[in-house]
Formats: C-alpha cells, structure tokens, sequence
C-alpha cells in the first residue's frame, strides 16, 4: 500500500521507456506521414527519382550527424564541421586531380577530419577554453583558408573513379545510402553497447559524477571530437564525390543543418541523452522538408527558418521537460 | 572553525590586471600602427584612417553592448541574423509595404530591438542558455530574412538616404559620429552607472547579484534588447553604404564582434572587461585587416587570422585569469 | 571536555582509522588534531553544526583531498588516499547530499558506471548488469525498483537506494552517508535505517553524519561529536542522552556576550500569517516588532533558512499573508523585498552575500546603489564615504577600500555583507547564521552592533544554531522543527534545555506555539 503510493509519484517505468523510443518512432512516422501529405498535394513528390535525389543527395548530412550527435550528447558543441566538410571536400578532390592513387583521395581526408578536430578536441579539454571559442575561431581559419587556397575555383576534371557516391554495392544499393546506414548502426552499437561509448552519455549526463566513476572527461572529450571528424571526413566524401564539379566555398549553413538533425532527432543540447539513430532520421526529414517545398511550390528560401523555428522549440521543450523533472 | 589571521595584501588585483591588459593592448596597437605606416605610405594618411574608421562602425555599434552580454557570462551568436533581417525588413518595408522611407528605418530597428527582446525573454525565464538560444535564432532570424526576401535585393534608395553610409560630417564620416556617440554613452553606462555596476555583479557572482536586490532579469532583457537594437542600426548603416539591401548581410559579424570583445580585455567567463578595451580591440583588428589587405593579402584570408586571434587572445586571457586567481 | 575513545563492545576489528588529522584551507582551521575510528559492522555517528568540520573530514577520507598532517588507516595498514579512485580501492564509498547520478540513465547502468561487466568480446553485458541489479535490490529487499527505471524519474528515496547500491556494487566496507536524510520523507527514512541495518549485519561500517539526534540514538553505535574543528568527545550512544549531545555539540564557554540592552519595543514590523511554501515552510505565522531581536532556533534542516527565503523573495510565499507595518505585501523577489525594508544577511555569504571578486567599496554599495547615485549615475565619491563609514562603524580591517572583499577573512566578509545591507537603512533585519565562522573578537562586535540596532528601532529576526548566542541576544525565541513553529519562549523562560528539548521534540517544558 505504500510501496503503490510511492510508485504514484515516480512515472511509469514502461511509460518512460516508450518515450524514450518514441522519438524515433515519431520521426519514422513524421518521414512516411509528410510524404504521403505531399504526395496527395503534389504526386511527383513520390517520383522514384525525385526520392532517391532527396535521399542520395544528403545521406551525407545523416553521417555528418551521427559524429555531431556525439558531441553534443557529451556536452560540447561544434559550429566548425560544415567548414571542415568543404575543405575535406576540397583536398580530396585537389588530390584526384593531382593523379594521386583514388584510394588515397578517399582516406586522405578522414585522418585529416580526425586530426583537426581531436586537436578542437584537446584544446577544449585540456586548455580548458570553451567550444564555442575554439570552433567559432576554426570554423573562420577553415573558411577563409579554403577560399584562399583555392582562389575561387572550382574543381572541375575529377577523374572517373573518383565518385565514391556513384557506386553502388551489388549493383543495387547505392554507397551514400550504404554509408549512412552502416555509420548509424555501428555508431548506436558502439555507444550502446561498449564501456567507452557509454562514457559519452557519462559524461554529459553529469561531469562530475563521472568522474568519481574514473571516467575522464579531458580523454572522453577528444574521442569524442576525433570520431566527429571521422564522420565528417566520411561526410566529406561523399560530399565532393556526388557532383562533377567541388566548389570553391564551403557550403553555407551546413553546420547548422547537421545541430538541426542532431537536436531534432532527439539529441539534448544539454547532453546525456539521445541516439544517432534518431539524428539520422531527422536527417532524412529535414532533408524531406528542404524538397517538400519545392514541390508544394512554398519556396525554399524558407528551409533556414524552418529549421531555426525546430531548433528553437525542440531545444525550448527539453528545457522546460527538464526543469520539470528536476522539481519532481 | 578558528581563523588565522590574514596578511594584509595591498593589491588591488581585478582592475590592476585589467588595466595592464589594455595597456598593452593599446602600445601594440600603438607599435602596429607605426610598423605598417612605415612600411606602406597609404597607411598612415588621415583619408585612410578615416576610411577605416568607416568600415568599423558597423561591427563596432555591436561590438558594444556585446561586451555588456559577455560581462554578465553570456553570449550573442545571433547579431549577424539580425542584421541581415534588419535590413532586408529595411528594404522590404519601404519598397513592398510602401512605409515612407523614415518610418521603414524605424520599423526595421524596432523589428532588431524585438528580435533582440525574444533572445533576452526566453533566456530569462525559460532559462534556455544563451549560447543556445542564439544558435537557434541564429538561424531562425536568418531564415526569416532569405524567406521574406526570396533572395530577391532592393535598391534604388533616395540620395539622402546615404549620407551616413558615405558621407562626411565636419571632415569625419558620418557614421564615425554615430559609432563615437555610441561609445561615448556605453562607456560611461558602464563604468559609471548602476546598470554597468549590475552588469560586473552579475558576471561575477548572479547568485549574490539577485539576493542583493538587483534586477537581474530586467538588466538580462535590456542587454539583450540592445544588442537586436544596434544590430539593427548597424544594418541601417551597412545598406546606406552599399547602397543596398541583400539576405546575407551580416554573416558572419559575430566572429569579428566576439573577436574583438575578447580581444580587448573582456572575458568570455564573465565579470571583466571595458568599452575602452572592446574599442582597443576593434581598432586592432580592423588595423590587422587593412594591413593584410594593403600588403596584399586578399579579403578572405583575414578571417583565417581573425578566427586565430580569437582563440590566442581567449587562450591569453585565460591562462593570466588562472595565474591572477592562484589556481 | 571528554576525549575518551570507548572501544565498542565487541572485539570486531577497526576498519577505519584516522589520528591527528589537521586541514587548514587559506584563512580557516577547518580541522585541528581530529582522530576517529571505526569498527567492522559499526554504525558511528558524527555529530557536529555547520562548520564544525565533519564534511572536511569526509573529504579527506573519501580521498577529495589530502591532509595537511595526520594518518588515514584502513584495516591496520595506512593509506595515502589522493584520489577518490584511491579510497574506492580501499573499500571507501561515499554517499553526498547532492546524489551523484545520471538522470537519463537507467538504475543498472548507473550502479555500474564504470565497472559494468563485460561479454567475452569485451561488450557491455547487460544481461548480467541487470541480473546483478536485481540482485542487490533483493539483497536490501527493495521491492518496489526496477533495473530499467531512468534514475531521472525516480523520487529522492529511491535515488538514494540507488548510490547505496552503487556503492556496495564496488564492494564498499566502509559507507559514508553524508546527511542521507535531509530530503527523505519518514517512510524512507525507515526504509534506509533497514538498509543500514542489513549492512551492518554483513560487517559494513557505517559512517553516518547528521545532526538529526532521534535517528542517532535510533541507529548509531557510537557518536563523535565535533565543534569548530575539534574532536569534542567520543561515546557509546546507550551511554549518553540527547541532552548531552546537544551541550557537546553547541555548548560554548559563553564568552563575555554583550550585556544586553532592554530597548522599548514598537510596532509590528513583519507580520506572518499561515505562510506557506513547499516543501519546508508550513503554516508559519510570527511577529518581529521595531527594536525587537527574535532568535529562531532549530536544528539544520527545521526550515529556518528556507522561510528566510520565503520572507525576502527568493521562493515566495505560495500561500498565506505577510504584512510590513501593517501593510499586507506581495513579495516575489529579492528587488521587492529590499525596497520593502527589507535586509538579508545570508548563511552562505561567500555564494550569496558577497561578490567575492568585487573590492569593498563596491560590495558596501551593492544593495544601496540607488542611495549613491543620482538619476542611475553611481558618484563615487559619495559611494567611498558610504564604504568608509561603512568600514568604521563595523571596524573591518581591510587594506583599503579598493581591496578585494575575497581576501578578507570571514568575520571581516560578514561585517560587510551587514554593513551593504544597512546602508539601505532597512527596518527589518533577517540574520542566518550571523557569526558562524568568525572568531570570538568580531563575534561580540557583531553582537554589540545587533544591540545598537535594536536600540534604534530595528526589527532583527536571527537565525542561529549557537544557542548562548540565541539565549543571549533575543527578546524571544521561537524555535522551528520540520518546517513548523513549535515553540515560543520570552527571554527569561529560556533555557539552554527548554530550547534544546523543543528542538529535539522531546514534549519537555512548556510549549507555545506562536
């Protein structure tokens, strides 16, 4: 009797674990409903063509994010990634036409992608310099150097094996897809089911406990960074390998579209919480959306405040879902 | 507990710290100035000067109250937004709307201040972080600004209209006065009033600032509201010197704005900093740009270096915070 | 004072041990020659007020930080303890006020942080994380917590459990709970007194800080009592009363307090009626008149601070009235309060009484800015003449104006934090904790000001655990136990063992509720 007045006010445990799934249930849901919502305004939407553009085309976003997704969950930000991602972009292609061995162009800049960002890495954690500082700051030093490296020019004669983006596996599954699926999955096996992965969610939910476990968050820290680089220079690839051309800057806003599907797919900007899987998902809506506009003739010069309006309540609803639970 | 008597340390250590970081601040100013004047007869010409001075006032008008939301520990990633929605409501208000001309100036700072308050009131009582809340409306605001223009640009703006943009007053550009003003009132704002005072209080200690009785969430709003504000008059600036009016104006003025706050002294931790150093700071990066672009070095390359200065300085400042607090 | 060290009564073996300890921190004792022990299956109690110094020593044996000199022993052989990894590797578990948990994760996972077992493939196992859950949970017979709970939506009792659990996944053989039922409703704490039973059962030793004397002589084997650093006395809890441990505890030479003035008593200042606030305040009605001093006695934990902060805005009041001079108020923040009159002199002055970074000048106007400013302007040079009288009046020995108030002692922080807020020249004055942590010689100055204040019609409610200090300065004393007001006593009814006793719970005396 007292044990079921207690239990009244703790929620219920199967409650809470639905919850914690339905984010990513929602998100499935919210992929096939707007689809199917755009398909009865416009059915061209639902070409086979226009789909798979949507979904070939920025597969590279869903990557991209599951490296964001770890970073934030861990408690840190990064505003840096869409200018790494141009300059990743940029040195892969330079090398392809330099004539360098293709599968150099291709692992060239992922160990680039790690090395920048684990040294973003160490220097938040160990200079102890915020990472809203450092990635402001490098974000700059990538964007400008990329512009002045390549004088505005873009990159034209790829050679014909370069497009990594163009393959298909078994001729049927194309490689961004491919990519994008294997990198969520290993990526939410790997935070969910070894030690190190759940440091992240350690560290983030609460530094300081953390630390009396013997988890450090200084090492933690520049994992985190070093494996969102990695997915950055994935991202990178299938990036400049999609099109014949590079170009010369760094696409705009990226980085943000990348927080946008992390945060939307149920990340907490505060951290401790939240799965790649869902980052992915939302990835594949956004991008949905940024298409559903044009084919339900809204322009898409509206997909940025489309995303600032989902930020903004995502983050707002977490916020206030945590006061509450902290006043519980 | 019992307690061990003190010795006496006369130091005055907050300010005296402070003071020295300017000092030096402004004598390698002082020694830049000297060192490219020699080295580029253009340089050191009043004409140029001036001209520089010109092309600060826009960063420079945001700069400063800036520097009172980084005193009080927070931050303002969204400005360059703002600026961009300032402007195109500027244009859009006057040529789609048919606002006369003054009022559409009016409409589009109040439309910043606005933006601004929507920063300050989630901030203040959704206690949404402000490094959050500004990325969020970071985007949003310039999201709004590419869909109500459609990328499209306005122009075609009556001659007076340019005057601060590109004219001179008394031998001095017109935004100059418009900047020195500015500076003048946020300076003595704050070192001398019980707003600045507040502004220190709360960057130092929040907890102790709300239980001495200040008004903390009020003070929060108004800096917040100002920083929408001045974005939004620098935007009246920018388009009176462009001579018009495009969705992307201001990206990327935060990197130049935060860069030089921290540049001048002021600590993103919270609790230090000046106008005179935020203007200290101003001045050396826009002497590092003019350097760079004098000696050659295109336009593009100065953000690399800026975006280093960023870090150095904060890294800099950090490191003498730890050795002046004894950790 | 007694320094005996009784041996328990069986011959179990000391598990912990700690001699001479001293630990000094920039300006502060906090511990001056402490020694203490422990035995297997031991539940030692350690009893002393804020400041007394008992989380130092927890710190220094949970291994936060080290000694200054003395020896830590665990199982007959000394350890250097540096680290917290270090005391875990001891056997050393510590269980904070502030629970250390991850809210988004699950019970299993949290008790295993760190430590969770591995597949053969060096995956998370958690079957058997699980499995290993549900058996601790059996093994203190909690029944009503599941393994995949998220900690975040669990109450405070049950996050609780969860550290305890935690702590005997490592093996822990010695348990430090440090306050454990501060938040705890009467049914946990039941459950958590069966807990501390079981483990002592199995030879844990159980280090158990409150200041909570009814679960002492509930639980405890023995009790330690400190004060201002010092081991005062060891004892068997069946040799001693609740009576004793109080006048260990509190009991001072009381040193010469400052004869005390009688000041003819004026109108009502503050007025209470029926004021209400979760989770501690309830139904609190009082009266403070203009040169009164009332003392509000009670132990950490009855909700005096708590209803101080109701009073001045910080939690407002979410039911019942309040009236200054005669006039009923709403108070929803510290703003208000302070231009109501109203003046707080809080128990933690180095978070919430003073900018520790700003100089004395600036903290002595911090609360009266607008008294040295004209039209928001601050003049400075009324602002130094505020601070200087300031400075005099309350004798603080600063370099300067322009020094840092940090570096100033404690006595010295406090005459400021009392000197910014009569600045305001307030007619309600609300002291917490008042002299706690300053030495005797700005003790009784601080005392002597309360006096003059009084004397020139001020209305003082003091908050203090110092019972000479509450006997010696109040008018009347009322005394708060778990967030009511339990009794009242005029000056010359109290005494040292009717306010004790009241604030035990012992039904002794006599009993006025206000």
């Amino acid at each position: 009797m007292i044990a079921a007045t207690l239990t009244r006010t703790e929620a219920d445990p199967r409650r809470l674990l639905k919850a914690l799934a339905s984010q990513e249930v929602l998100l499935a849901i919210a992929v096939v409903g707007l689809a199917i919502a755009v398909g009865f305004y416009n059915p061209r939407f639902l070409a086979t063509r226009n789909l798979s553009d949507v979904l070939l085309g920025n597969a590279y976003i869903a990557v991209a994010a599951v490296g964001m997704s770890m970073v934030i969950i861990s408690g840190n930000i990064d505003i840096s990634v869409g200018s790494l991602i141009g300059v990743l972009a940029t040195l892969s292609g330079t090398l392809a036409v330099d004539g360098a061995p293709i599968i150099i162009t291709w692992l060239v800049p992922l160990v680039v992608g790690v090395l920048v960002m684990a040294a973003q890495g160490a220097v938040i954690a160990y200079l102890r310099i915020p990472a809203i500082v450092v990635t402001l700051g490098m974000l700059s030093i990538l964007k400008g150097g990329l512009i002045s490296a390549t004088g505005g020019k873009w990159i034209t004669d790829l050679p014909d094996g370069f497009h990594l983006a163009d393959i298909e596996l078994f001729g049927t599954v194309p490689m961004p897809v491919l990519l994008m699926i294997v990198a969520t999955i290993l990526a939410a096996l790997w935070m969910r089911h070894s030690a190190s992965g759940r440091t992240i969610y350690a560290v983030g939910g609460n530094a300081e406990a953390a630390r009396l476990c013997g988890i450090s968050q200084p090492r933690t820290t520049v994992m985190v960074f070093a494996l969102h680089g990695f997915f950055a220079g994935v991202a990178a690839l299938l990036y400049a390998t999609q099109l014949r051309v590079i170009q010369s800057t760094v696409p705009p806003n990226l980085e943000l579209t990348i927080i946008t599907a992390s945060v939307v797919g149920g990340v907490s900007i505060l951290g401790g919480v939240g799965t790649v899987i869902g980052s992915s998902l939302a990835a594949i809506l956004i991008a949905e959306i940024a298409s559903a506009l044009v084919f339900t003739d809204v322009s898409p010069y509206w997909i940025r405040a489309v995303q600032g309006s989902l930020i903004l309540i995502t983050v707002i609803a977490d916020i206030l879902r945590r006061r509450r639970m902290a006043g519980a | 507990m019992s307690e061990i008597p003190l010795p006496q340390t006369v130091k005055r250590v907050a300010p005296w710290w402070l003071l020295r970081h300017e000092t030096m601040l402004a004598a390698i100013l002082f020694v830049a100035l000297v060192i490219l004047g020699v080295l580029n007869n253009r340089f050191l010409t009043l004409d140029n000067l001036l001209n520089q001075g010109r092309l600060t006032t826009e960063v420079g008008l945001i700069a400063l109250p800036m520097t009172f939301i980084i005193i009080t520990g927070g931050i303002d990633l969204s400005v360059g937004s703002i600026v961009g929605l300032c402007a195109i409501m500027l244009g859009y208000s006057w040529k789609i709307f048919g606002f006369p001309l003054p009022l559409a100036i009016c409409f589009s700072l109040v439309v910043g201040a606005a933006a601004g308050f929507l920063n300050g009131l989630v901030i203040t009582k959704v206690k949404v972080p402000p490094l959050i809340m500004t990325i969020a409306t970071l985007a949003l605001y310039r999201g709004l600004a590419e869909g109500i223009s459609q990328a499209h640009s306005v122009r075609g703006y009556p001659e007076w209209f340019y005057f601060v943009g590109q004219s001179d007053l008394f031998g001095v550009p017109a935004q100059l006065w418009l900047l020195l003003i500015a500076i003048v009132v946020a300076g003595i704002a704050l070192d001398r009033t019980t707003f600045g005072r507040t502004l220190y209080a709360i960057g130092n200690n929040e907890t102790a600032a709300r239980f001495s009785g200040l008004p903390v969430d009020r003070v929060k709003l108004i800096i917040y509201t100002l920083s929408g504000l001045m974005a939004g008059l620098s935007a009246f600036v920018l388009v009176s010197r462009v001579t018009t009016t495009r969705s992307d104006m201001g990206s990327g003025y935060e990197l130049d704005v935060i860069a030089a706050v921290v540049l001048g002294g002021t600590s993103i931790f919270g609790g230090l900093g000046t106008i005179w150093g935020t203007i200290v700071g101003l001045a050396m990066i826009q002497l590092l740009k003019n350097g760079l672009a004098l000696t050659g070095v295109k336009g593009d390359a100065t953000i690399v270096v800026i975006g280093a200065v960023l870090i150095l300085s904060t890294l800099v400042a950090g490191s003498l915070q730890r050795r002046r607090d004894g950790v | 004072m007694a320094n005996d060290h009784p041996l328990p009564e069986s011959t179990e073996p000391l598990l912990l041990s700690v001699r001479d300890i001293e630990k000094s921190f920039p300006g502060v004792n906090a511990l001056s020659g402490v020694s203490f022990n422990v035995a297997k299956g031991e539940v030692h109690a350690l009893l002393g007020e804020n400041g007394a110094g008992k989380s130092t020593l927890i710190k220094i044996v949970s291994g936060v930080f080290p000694p200054d000199r003395g020896e830590v022993i665990v199982d007959g052989k000394p350890v250097n303890l540096e680290r917290p990894d270090d005391a875990r590797r001891a056997g050393i578990a510590t269980i904070y006020q502030e629970l250390l948990l991850f809210p988004e994760l699950t019970v299993a996972e949290n008790i295993f942080m760190g430590h969770a077992p591995r597949t053969g493939l060096g995956r998370l196992d958690w079957r058997a994380m699980r499995e290993k859950t549900t058996d601790l949970l059996a093994s203190l017979a909690i029944h009503d917590l599941h393994a995949d709970r998220v900690v975040g939506s669990l109450s405070v009792g049950n996050r609780q459990r969860v550290e305890i659990l935690r702590a005997l996944s490592q093996d822990a053989r010695i348990l430090i709970m440090d306050e454990p039922t501060a938040a705890l409703t009467e049914y946990d704490v039941t459950r958590l007194f069966d807990i501390v039973r079981k483990l002592k059962a199995r030879g844990v030793a159980v280090i158990y800080i409150s200041h909570r004397l009814d679960e002492i002589f509930a639980i405890a084997d023995r009790v330690t009592v400190l004060r201002d650093g010092a081991h005062i006395a060891t004892k068997r809890v069946a040799d001693t009363t609740a009576t004793e441990l109080v006048q260990l505890m509190v009991g001072r030479k009381i040193e010469s307090l400052f004869p005390k003035i009688t000041v003819p008593i004026g109108e009502p200042v503050l007025e209470l009626k029926d004021i209400e606030r979760r989770p501690l305040t309830k139904r609190i009605s009082l009266t403070v008149r203009a040169g009164e001093i009332v003392g509000l006695a009670g132990l950490v934990g009855s909700g005096r601070s708590e209803l101080a902060h109701t009073i001045f805005g910080v939690t407002p009041a979410e039911g019942g009235e309040i009236k200054i001079r005669g006039l009923a108020v709403d108070i929803r923040s510290p703003a208000r309060a302070r231009a109501l009159g109203i003046g707080y002199v809080p128990e933690d002055r180095g978070t919430q009484g003073l900018v520790r970074a700003m100089t004395v000048r600036e903290n002595f106007s911090l609360a009266a800015l607008g008294k040295v400013a004209f039209g928001g302007f601050i003049d400075r040079a009324a602002e130094r003449k505020l601070a200087g009288d300031g400075v005099k009046r309350f004798a603080v020995k600063a370099s300067s104006l322009e020094q840092v108030a940090g570096k100033l002692s404690g006595g010295n922080q406090q005459k400021i934090v009392l000197g910014k807020w009569l600045a305001n020249q307030p007619k309600l004055l609300i002291l917490d904790e008042p002299t706690r942590g300053i030495d005797v010689g700005a003790k009784a100055e601080i005392h002597r000001l309360m006096g003059e204040l009084a004397a020139q019609g001020l209305a003082i409610l003091m908050i203090s655990s110092e019972l000479p200090e509450v006997l010696g300065m109040s008018d009347r004393v009322l005394v708060m136990r778990e967030g009511h007001i339990v009794a009242e006593f005029l000056r010359e009814d109290a005494t040292q063992e009717a306010v004790g006793a009241a604030m035990m719970g012992n039904h002794e005396g006599v009993e006025k509720v206000a």
